[in-house]
């Protein structure tokens, strides 16, 4: 058995840089990012996206059935499609009806399975699944270029080339639920399945496979062919709530892991030493790229569109003084990177995602170290001192604020009983904060090290007389083997905006083209410029921050 | 119909919370919960535990662990009896939740002789999907009902920041 020889690293960033949220929300796809590594995987593998079924009328209504065959098992996406009144077509929770629902099942479904995900599927979380569902998900039509293809190719033409450029999905999904919701697979009956043990793969090939459905249907409608770069920078769209927030503060583990792997590649990438000349043309290359992107990365909401035309404009600026007199060949990418350190953490961000996207060998294992097979392993901590200690050194961060103030304590997070959307409130404005969910980490931080007694007692007793500060005691006891497990602010502050941490989780799906709708809410792209089905050989992995090529 | 063991979990820890647990031992008892009934085990055990909060199993198991993980840092293997308050099927459960291998030795009367060993991680355990146990569910949906905030207007408009119509 050969050694492993981990490569020589740069220190590792340190969580008090990395885990703020304004720099989570600065955050872009990588090649370590979900869909990525389920691209890769799905090259290795050969797949071939076969459709079985198609049964669907001449205005695009029925459904149709797609198999895949991954690692000695087949899985098959049933997408079924229905006419939806406009007045019904939300992407919020609270939506109860959709253009599309989709299941992704495990093997190939019978007439019998057919028909009962047919009956099921529309209804969502109004209805139970089974074991052998795996992913149940949902998309509504954007209305205005899916019609516009439509009525393209059914008059023998292309669609307008800006439209797809600037729009770049004719559906958005409105959730993917996976692991067990609604009665489907618990993950741990999939997660030791080839390509399956990576966080979020069963839901990304359903994502990857709506997708390609999509382009079907249009097609289908419009009696036409699309062509192909149009078809490749249709994407599929995502509208995301905040219900993907509290998943960050919950799963402190998953987000270390995250985060470590994605920190890992950049520690890596700038030890690097040398560029050679091949490595010098590809980084001015994925500059380039870079440029194109934020030129076409238009959004309607004006000041992000100034946050966008701000990086626009610096990004411009940055690689004007590093490119023309080429990177010294020596440690390149360490100087890139400091010379960045005066630049705006959007800009910071864009070129760490740049850099690990240079080296596939360095980077693409680390993908392997992202899930969380084994759940949490604390650090005990014996007594009241020890805690003292943990608390001061990793959540000073935390300790600082006066969380009495009505600007650190203002929000609150809830569920809310319509159908148990999560949302946010104003603590002096509105009613339920008696009920709020427990995302005040930082507060409960502080109010644990407000508790402990001057003597030191044993955690035990302490715990005893406070069982209130469970929680609090069990994060600091993951803080030294998990040292990105925890956003280092304040989330029920006047200050905090979940976008940051929507955008965060989103990036490492693969997300791009973000387009918030408000500090809670976004729209996303998915797969813009991945391969299509056929494609898998020949460009399963250059489509790191897409550009349009129509 | 069947349930996801994600589902449970996700249930009872709702429904922890609804009766008075503080978080993170409403999120032990949820963990504890999915195992549970994912071993087939008695159900009217995790009933009664919800309905002794704020005191009872929910508040004292979690504490036992920390206790025994205390007790085994720093050694390959220990033993230690644990009290079951009467409960030992859910004690059971509660050490099903722990990231290093556990066993049963002996039962003692009302106490369980437990050994763990810190440098083997739990097994995987084979759980089933959970039938069979309405009642219990039907008492957990009641309870986590509590922890959810009444719709309002506002809350409808505001609190999920984005609008009900998305024609575009």
């Amino acid at each position: 058995m050969k050694d492993f020889i981990a490569p020589p690293q740069a220190p590792l960033r340190p969580p008090d840089t990395v885990m703020r949220l304004s720099r989570m929300g600065s955050m872009f796809p990588t090649r370590l990012s979900f869909l990525r590594t389920l691209m890769r995987f799905l090259a290795a593998e050969n797949a071939r996206i076969t459709r079985r079924s198609w049964q669907m009328c001449a205005e695009g209504y029925g459904h149709a059935v797609y198999c895949v065959d991954l690692g000695g098992y087949t899985y098959s996406l049933v997408a079924v499609s229905t006419k939806l009144d406009p007045a019904a077509r939300t992407d919020r929770v609270i939506a109860s009806a959709w253009d599309t629902a989709y299941v992704l099942y495990d093997g190939v479904p019978d007439a019998d399975e057919v028909a009962r995900i047919c009956a099921t599927a529309p209804k969502q979380e109004a209805a139970r699944f089974t074991e052998r569902d795996l992913v149940l998900s949902r998309a509504n039509k954007s209305v205005r270029l899916f019609a516009h293809v439509v009525d393209r190719l059914r008059a023998g033409r292309q669609p307008d080339a800006a439209m797809i450029r600037d729009i770049g999905y004719l559906m958005r999904t409105t959730a993917v639920y996976g692991n067990g919701k609604f009665g489907i697979a618990d993950r741990a009956c999939i997660d030791t399945r080839p390509g399956f043990s990576g966080p979020f793969m069963a839901e990304m090939l359903t994502v990857w496979l709506i997708r390609h459905f999509t382009h079907d249907l249009v097609e289908h409608v419009g009696q036409g062919r699309l062509d192909r770069n149009l078809k490749r920078h249709l994407g599929i769209g995502n509208s995301t709530g905040l219900g993907m927030a509290p998943f960050l503060v919950t799963h402190p583990v998953l987000l270390n892991n995250w985060m470590l792997a994605r920190e890992t590649a950049l520690a890596r990438v700038r030890a690097v030493a040398h560029l050679n000349e091949e490595m010098q043309a590809r980084l001015r290359q994925l500059m380039k790229r870079a440029d194109r992107h934020l030129a076409e990365w238009q959004v309607p909401d004006l000041a992000h569109q100034r946050r966008i035309d701000c990086l626009c404009t610096d990004w411009a600026a940055f690689s004007a003084k590093v490119v023309p007199d080429g990177f010294a060949p020596e440690n390149a990418i360490e100087a890139l990177i400091d010379r960045a350190l005066s630049e705006s953490e959007d800009l910071q961000e864009l070129l760490v995602a740049l850099v690990i996207e240079l080296f596939p060998d360095l980077v693409d294992g680390l993908a392997d170290c992202m899930a969380d097979p084994c759940g949490p392993v604390p650090e005990p901590i014996a007594d009241t001192g020890g805690l003292r200690d943990v608390l001061e050194r990793s959540f000073g961060w935390a300790l600082a604020l006066d969380y009495d103030a009505t600007d650190q304590c203002r929000q609150f997070w809830y569920v809310s009983e319509a159908k148990q959307e999560p949302r946010l409130g104003d603590r002096f404005a509105e009613e339920g904060a008696a009920l709020e969910s427990p995302l005040d980490v930082a507060r409960r931080m502080k109010a644990l090290h407000d508790d402990l007694p001057q003597t030191s007692t044993a955690l035990t007793v302490f715990l005893k007389e406070h069982p209130e500060h469970l929680m609090a005691v069990e994060r600091a006891a993951l803080a030294a083997r998990y040292p990105y497990a925890e956003i280092r602010d304040n989330l029920i502050g006047q200050q905090c905006l979940p976008i940051d941490m929507l955008r965060c989780k989103l990036s490492f799906f693969g997300a791009s083209k973000f387009d918030p709708k408000s500090d809670r809410w976004t729209r996303i792209t998915l797969c813009q410029g991945a391969p299509l089905a056929d494609e898998l050989a020949s460009r399963s992995d250059d489509w790191w921050l897409p550009v349009f090529e129509g | 119909m069947s349930w996801s063991r994600a589902e449970v979990l996700a249930l009872a820890t709702k429904a922890a919370r609804g009766a008075g647990a503080p978080p993170a031992q409403a999120a032990h008892f949820g963990r504890a919960a999915a195992i549970h009934l994912g071993q087939g085990r008695d159900a009217a055990a995790l009933g009664q535990a919800l309905d002794a909060l704020p005191a009872g199993a929910i508040m004292r198991m979690p504490l036992q662990l920390q206790e025994l993980l205390l007790a085994a840092h720093g050694t390959v293997q220990h033993r230690l009896e644990i009290p079951t308050g009467g409960q030992p099927s859910l004690l059971r459960s509660y050490l099903e939740t722990l990231p290093h291998a556990t066993e049963v030795v002996a039962a003692h009367g009302d106490s369980l002789d437990v050994t763990v060993d810190t440098t083997t991680s739990a097994p995987s355990l084979r759980l089933g999907r959970v039938e069979g146990c309405a009642a219990l569910l039907a008492q957990m949906t009641v309870l986590a009902a509590r922890t959810f905030v009444p719709d309002s207007e506002t809350s409808r408009r505001a609190g999920a920041g984005a609008g009900t119509s998305d024609n575009d």
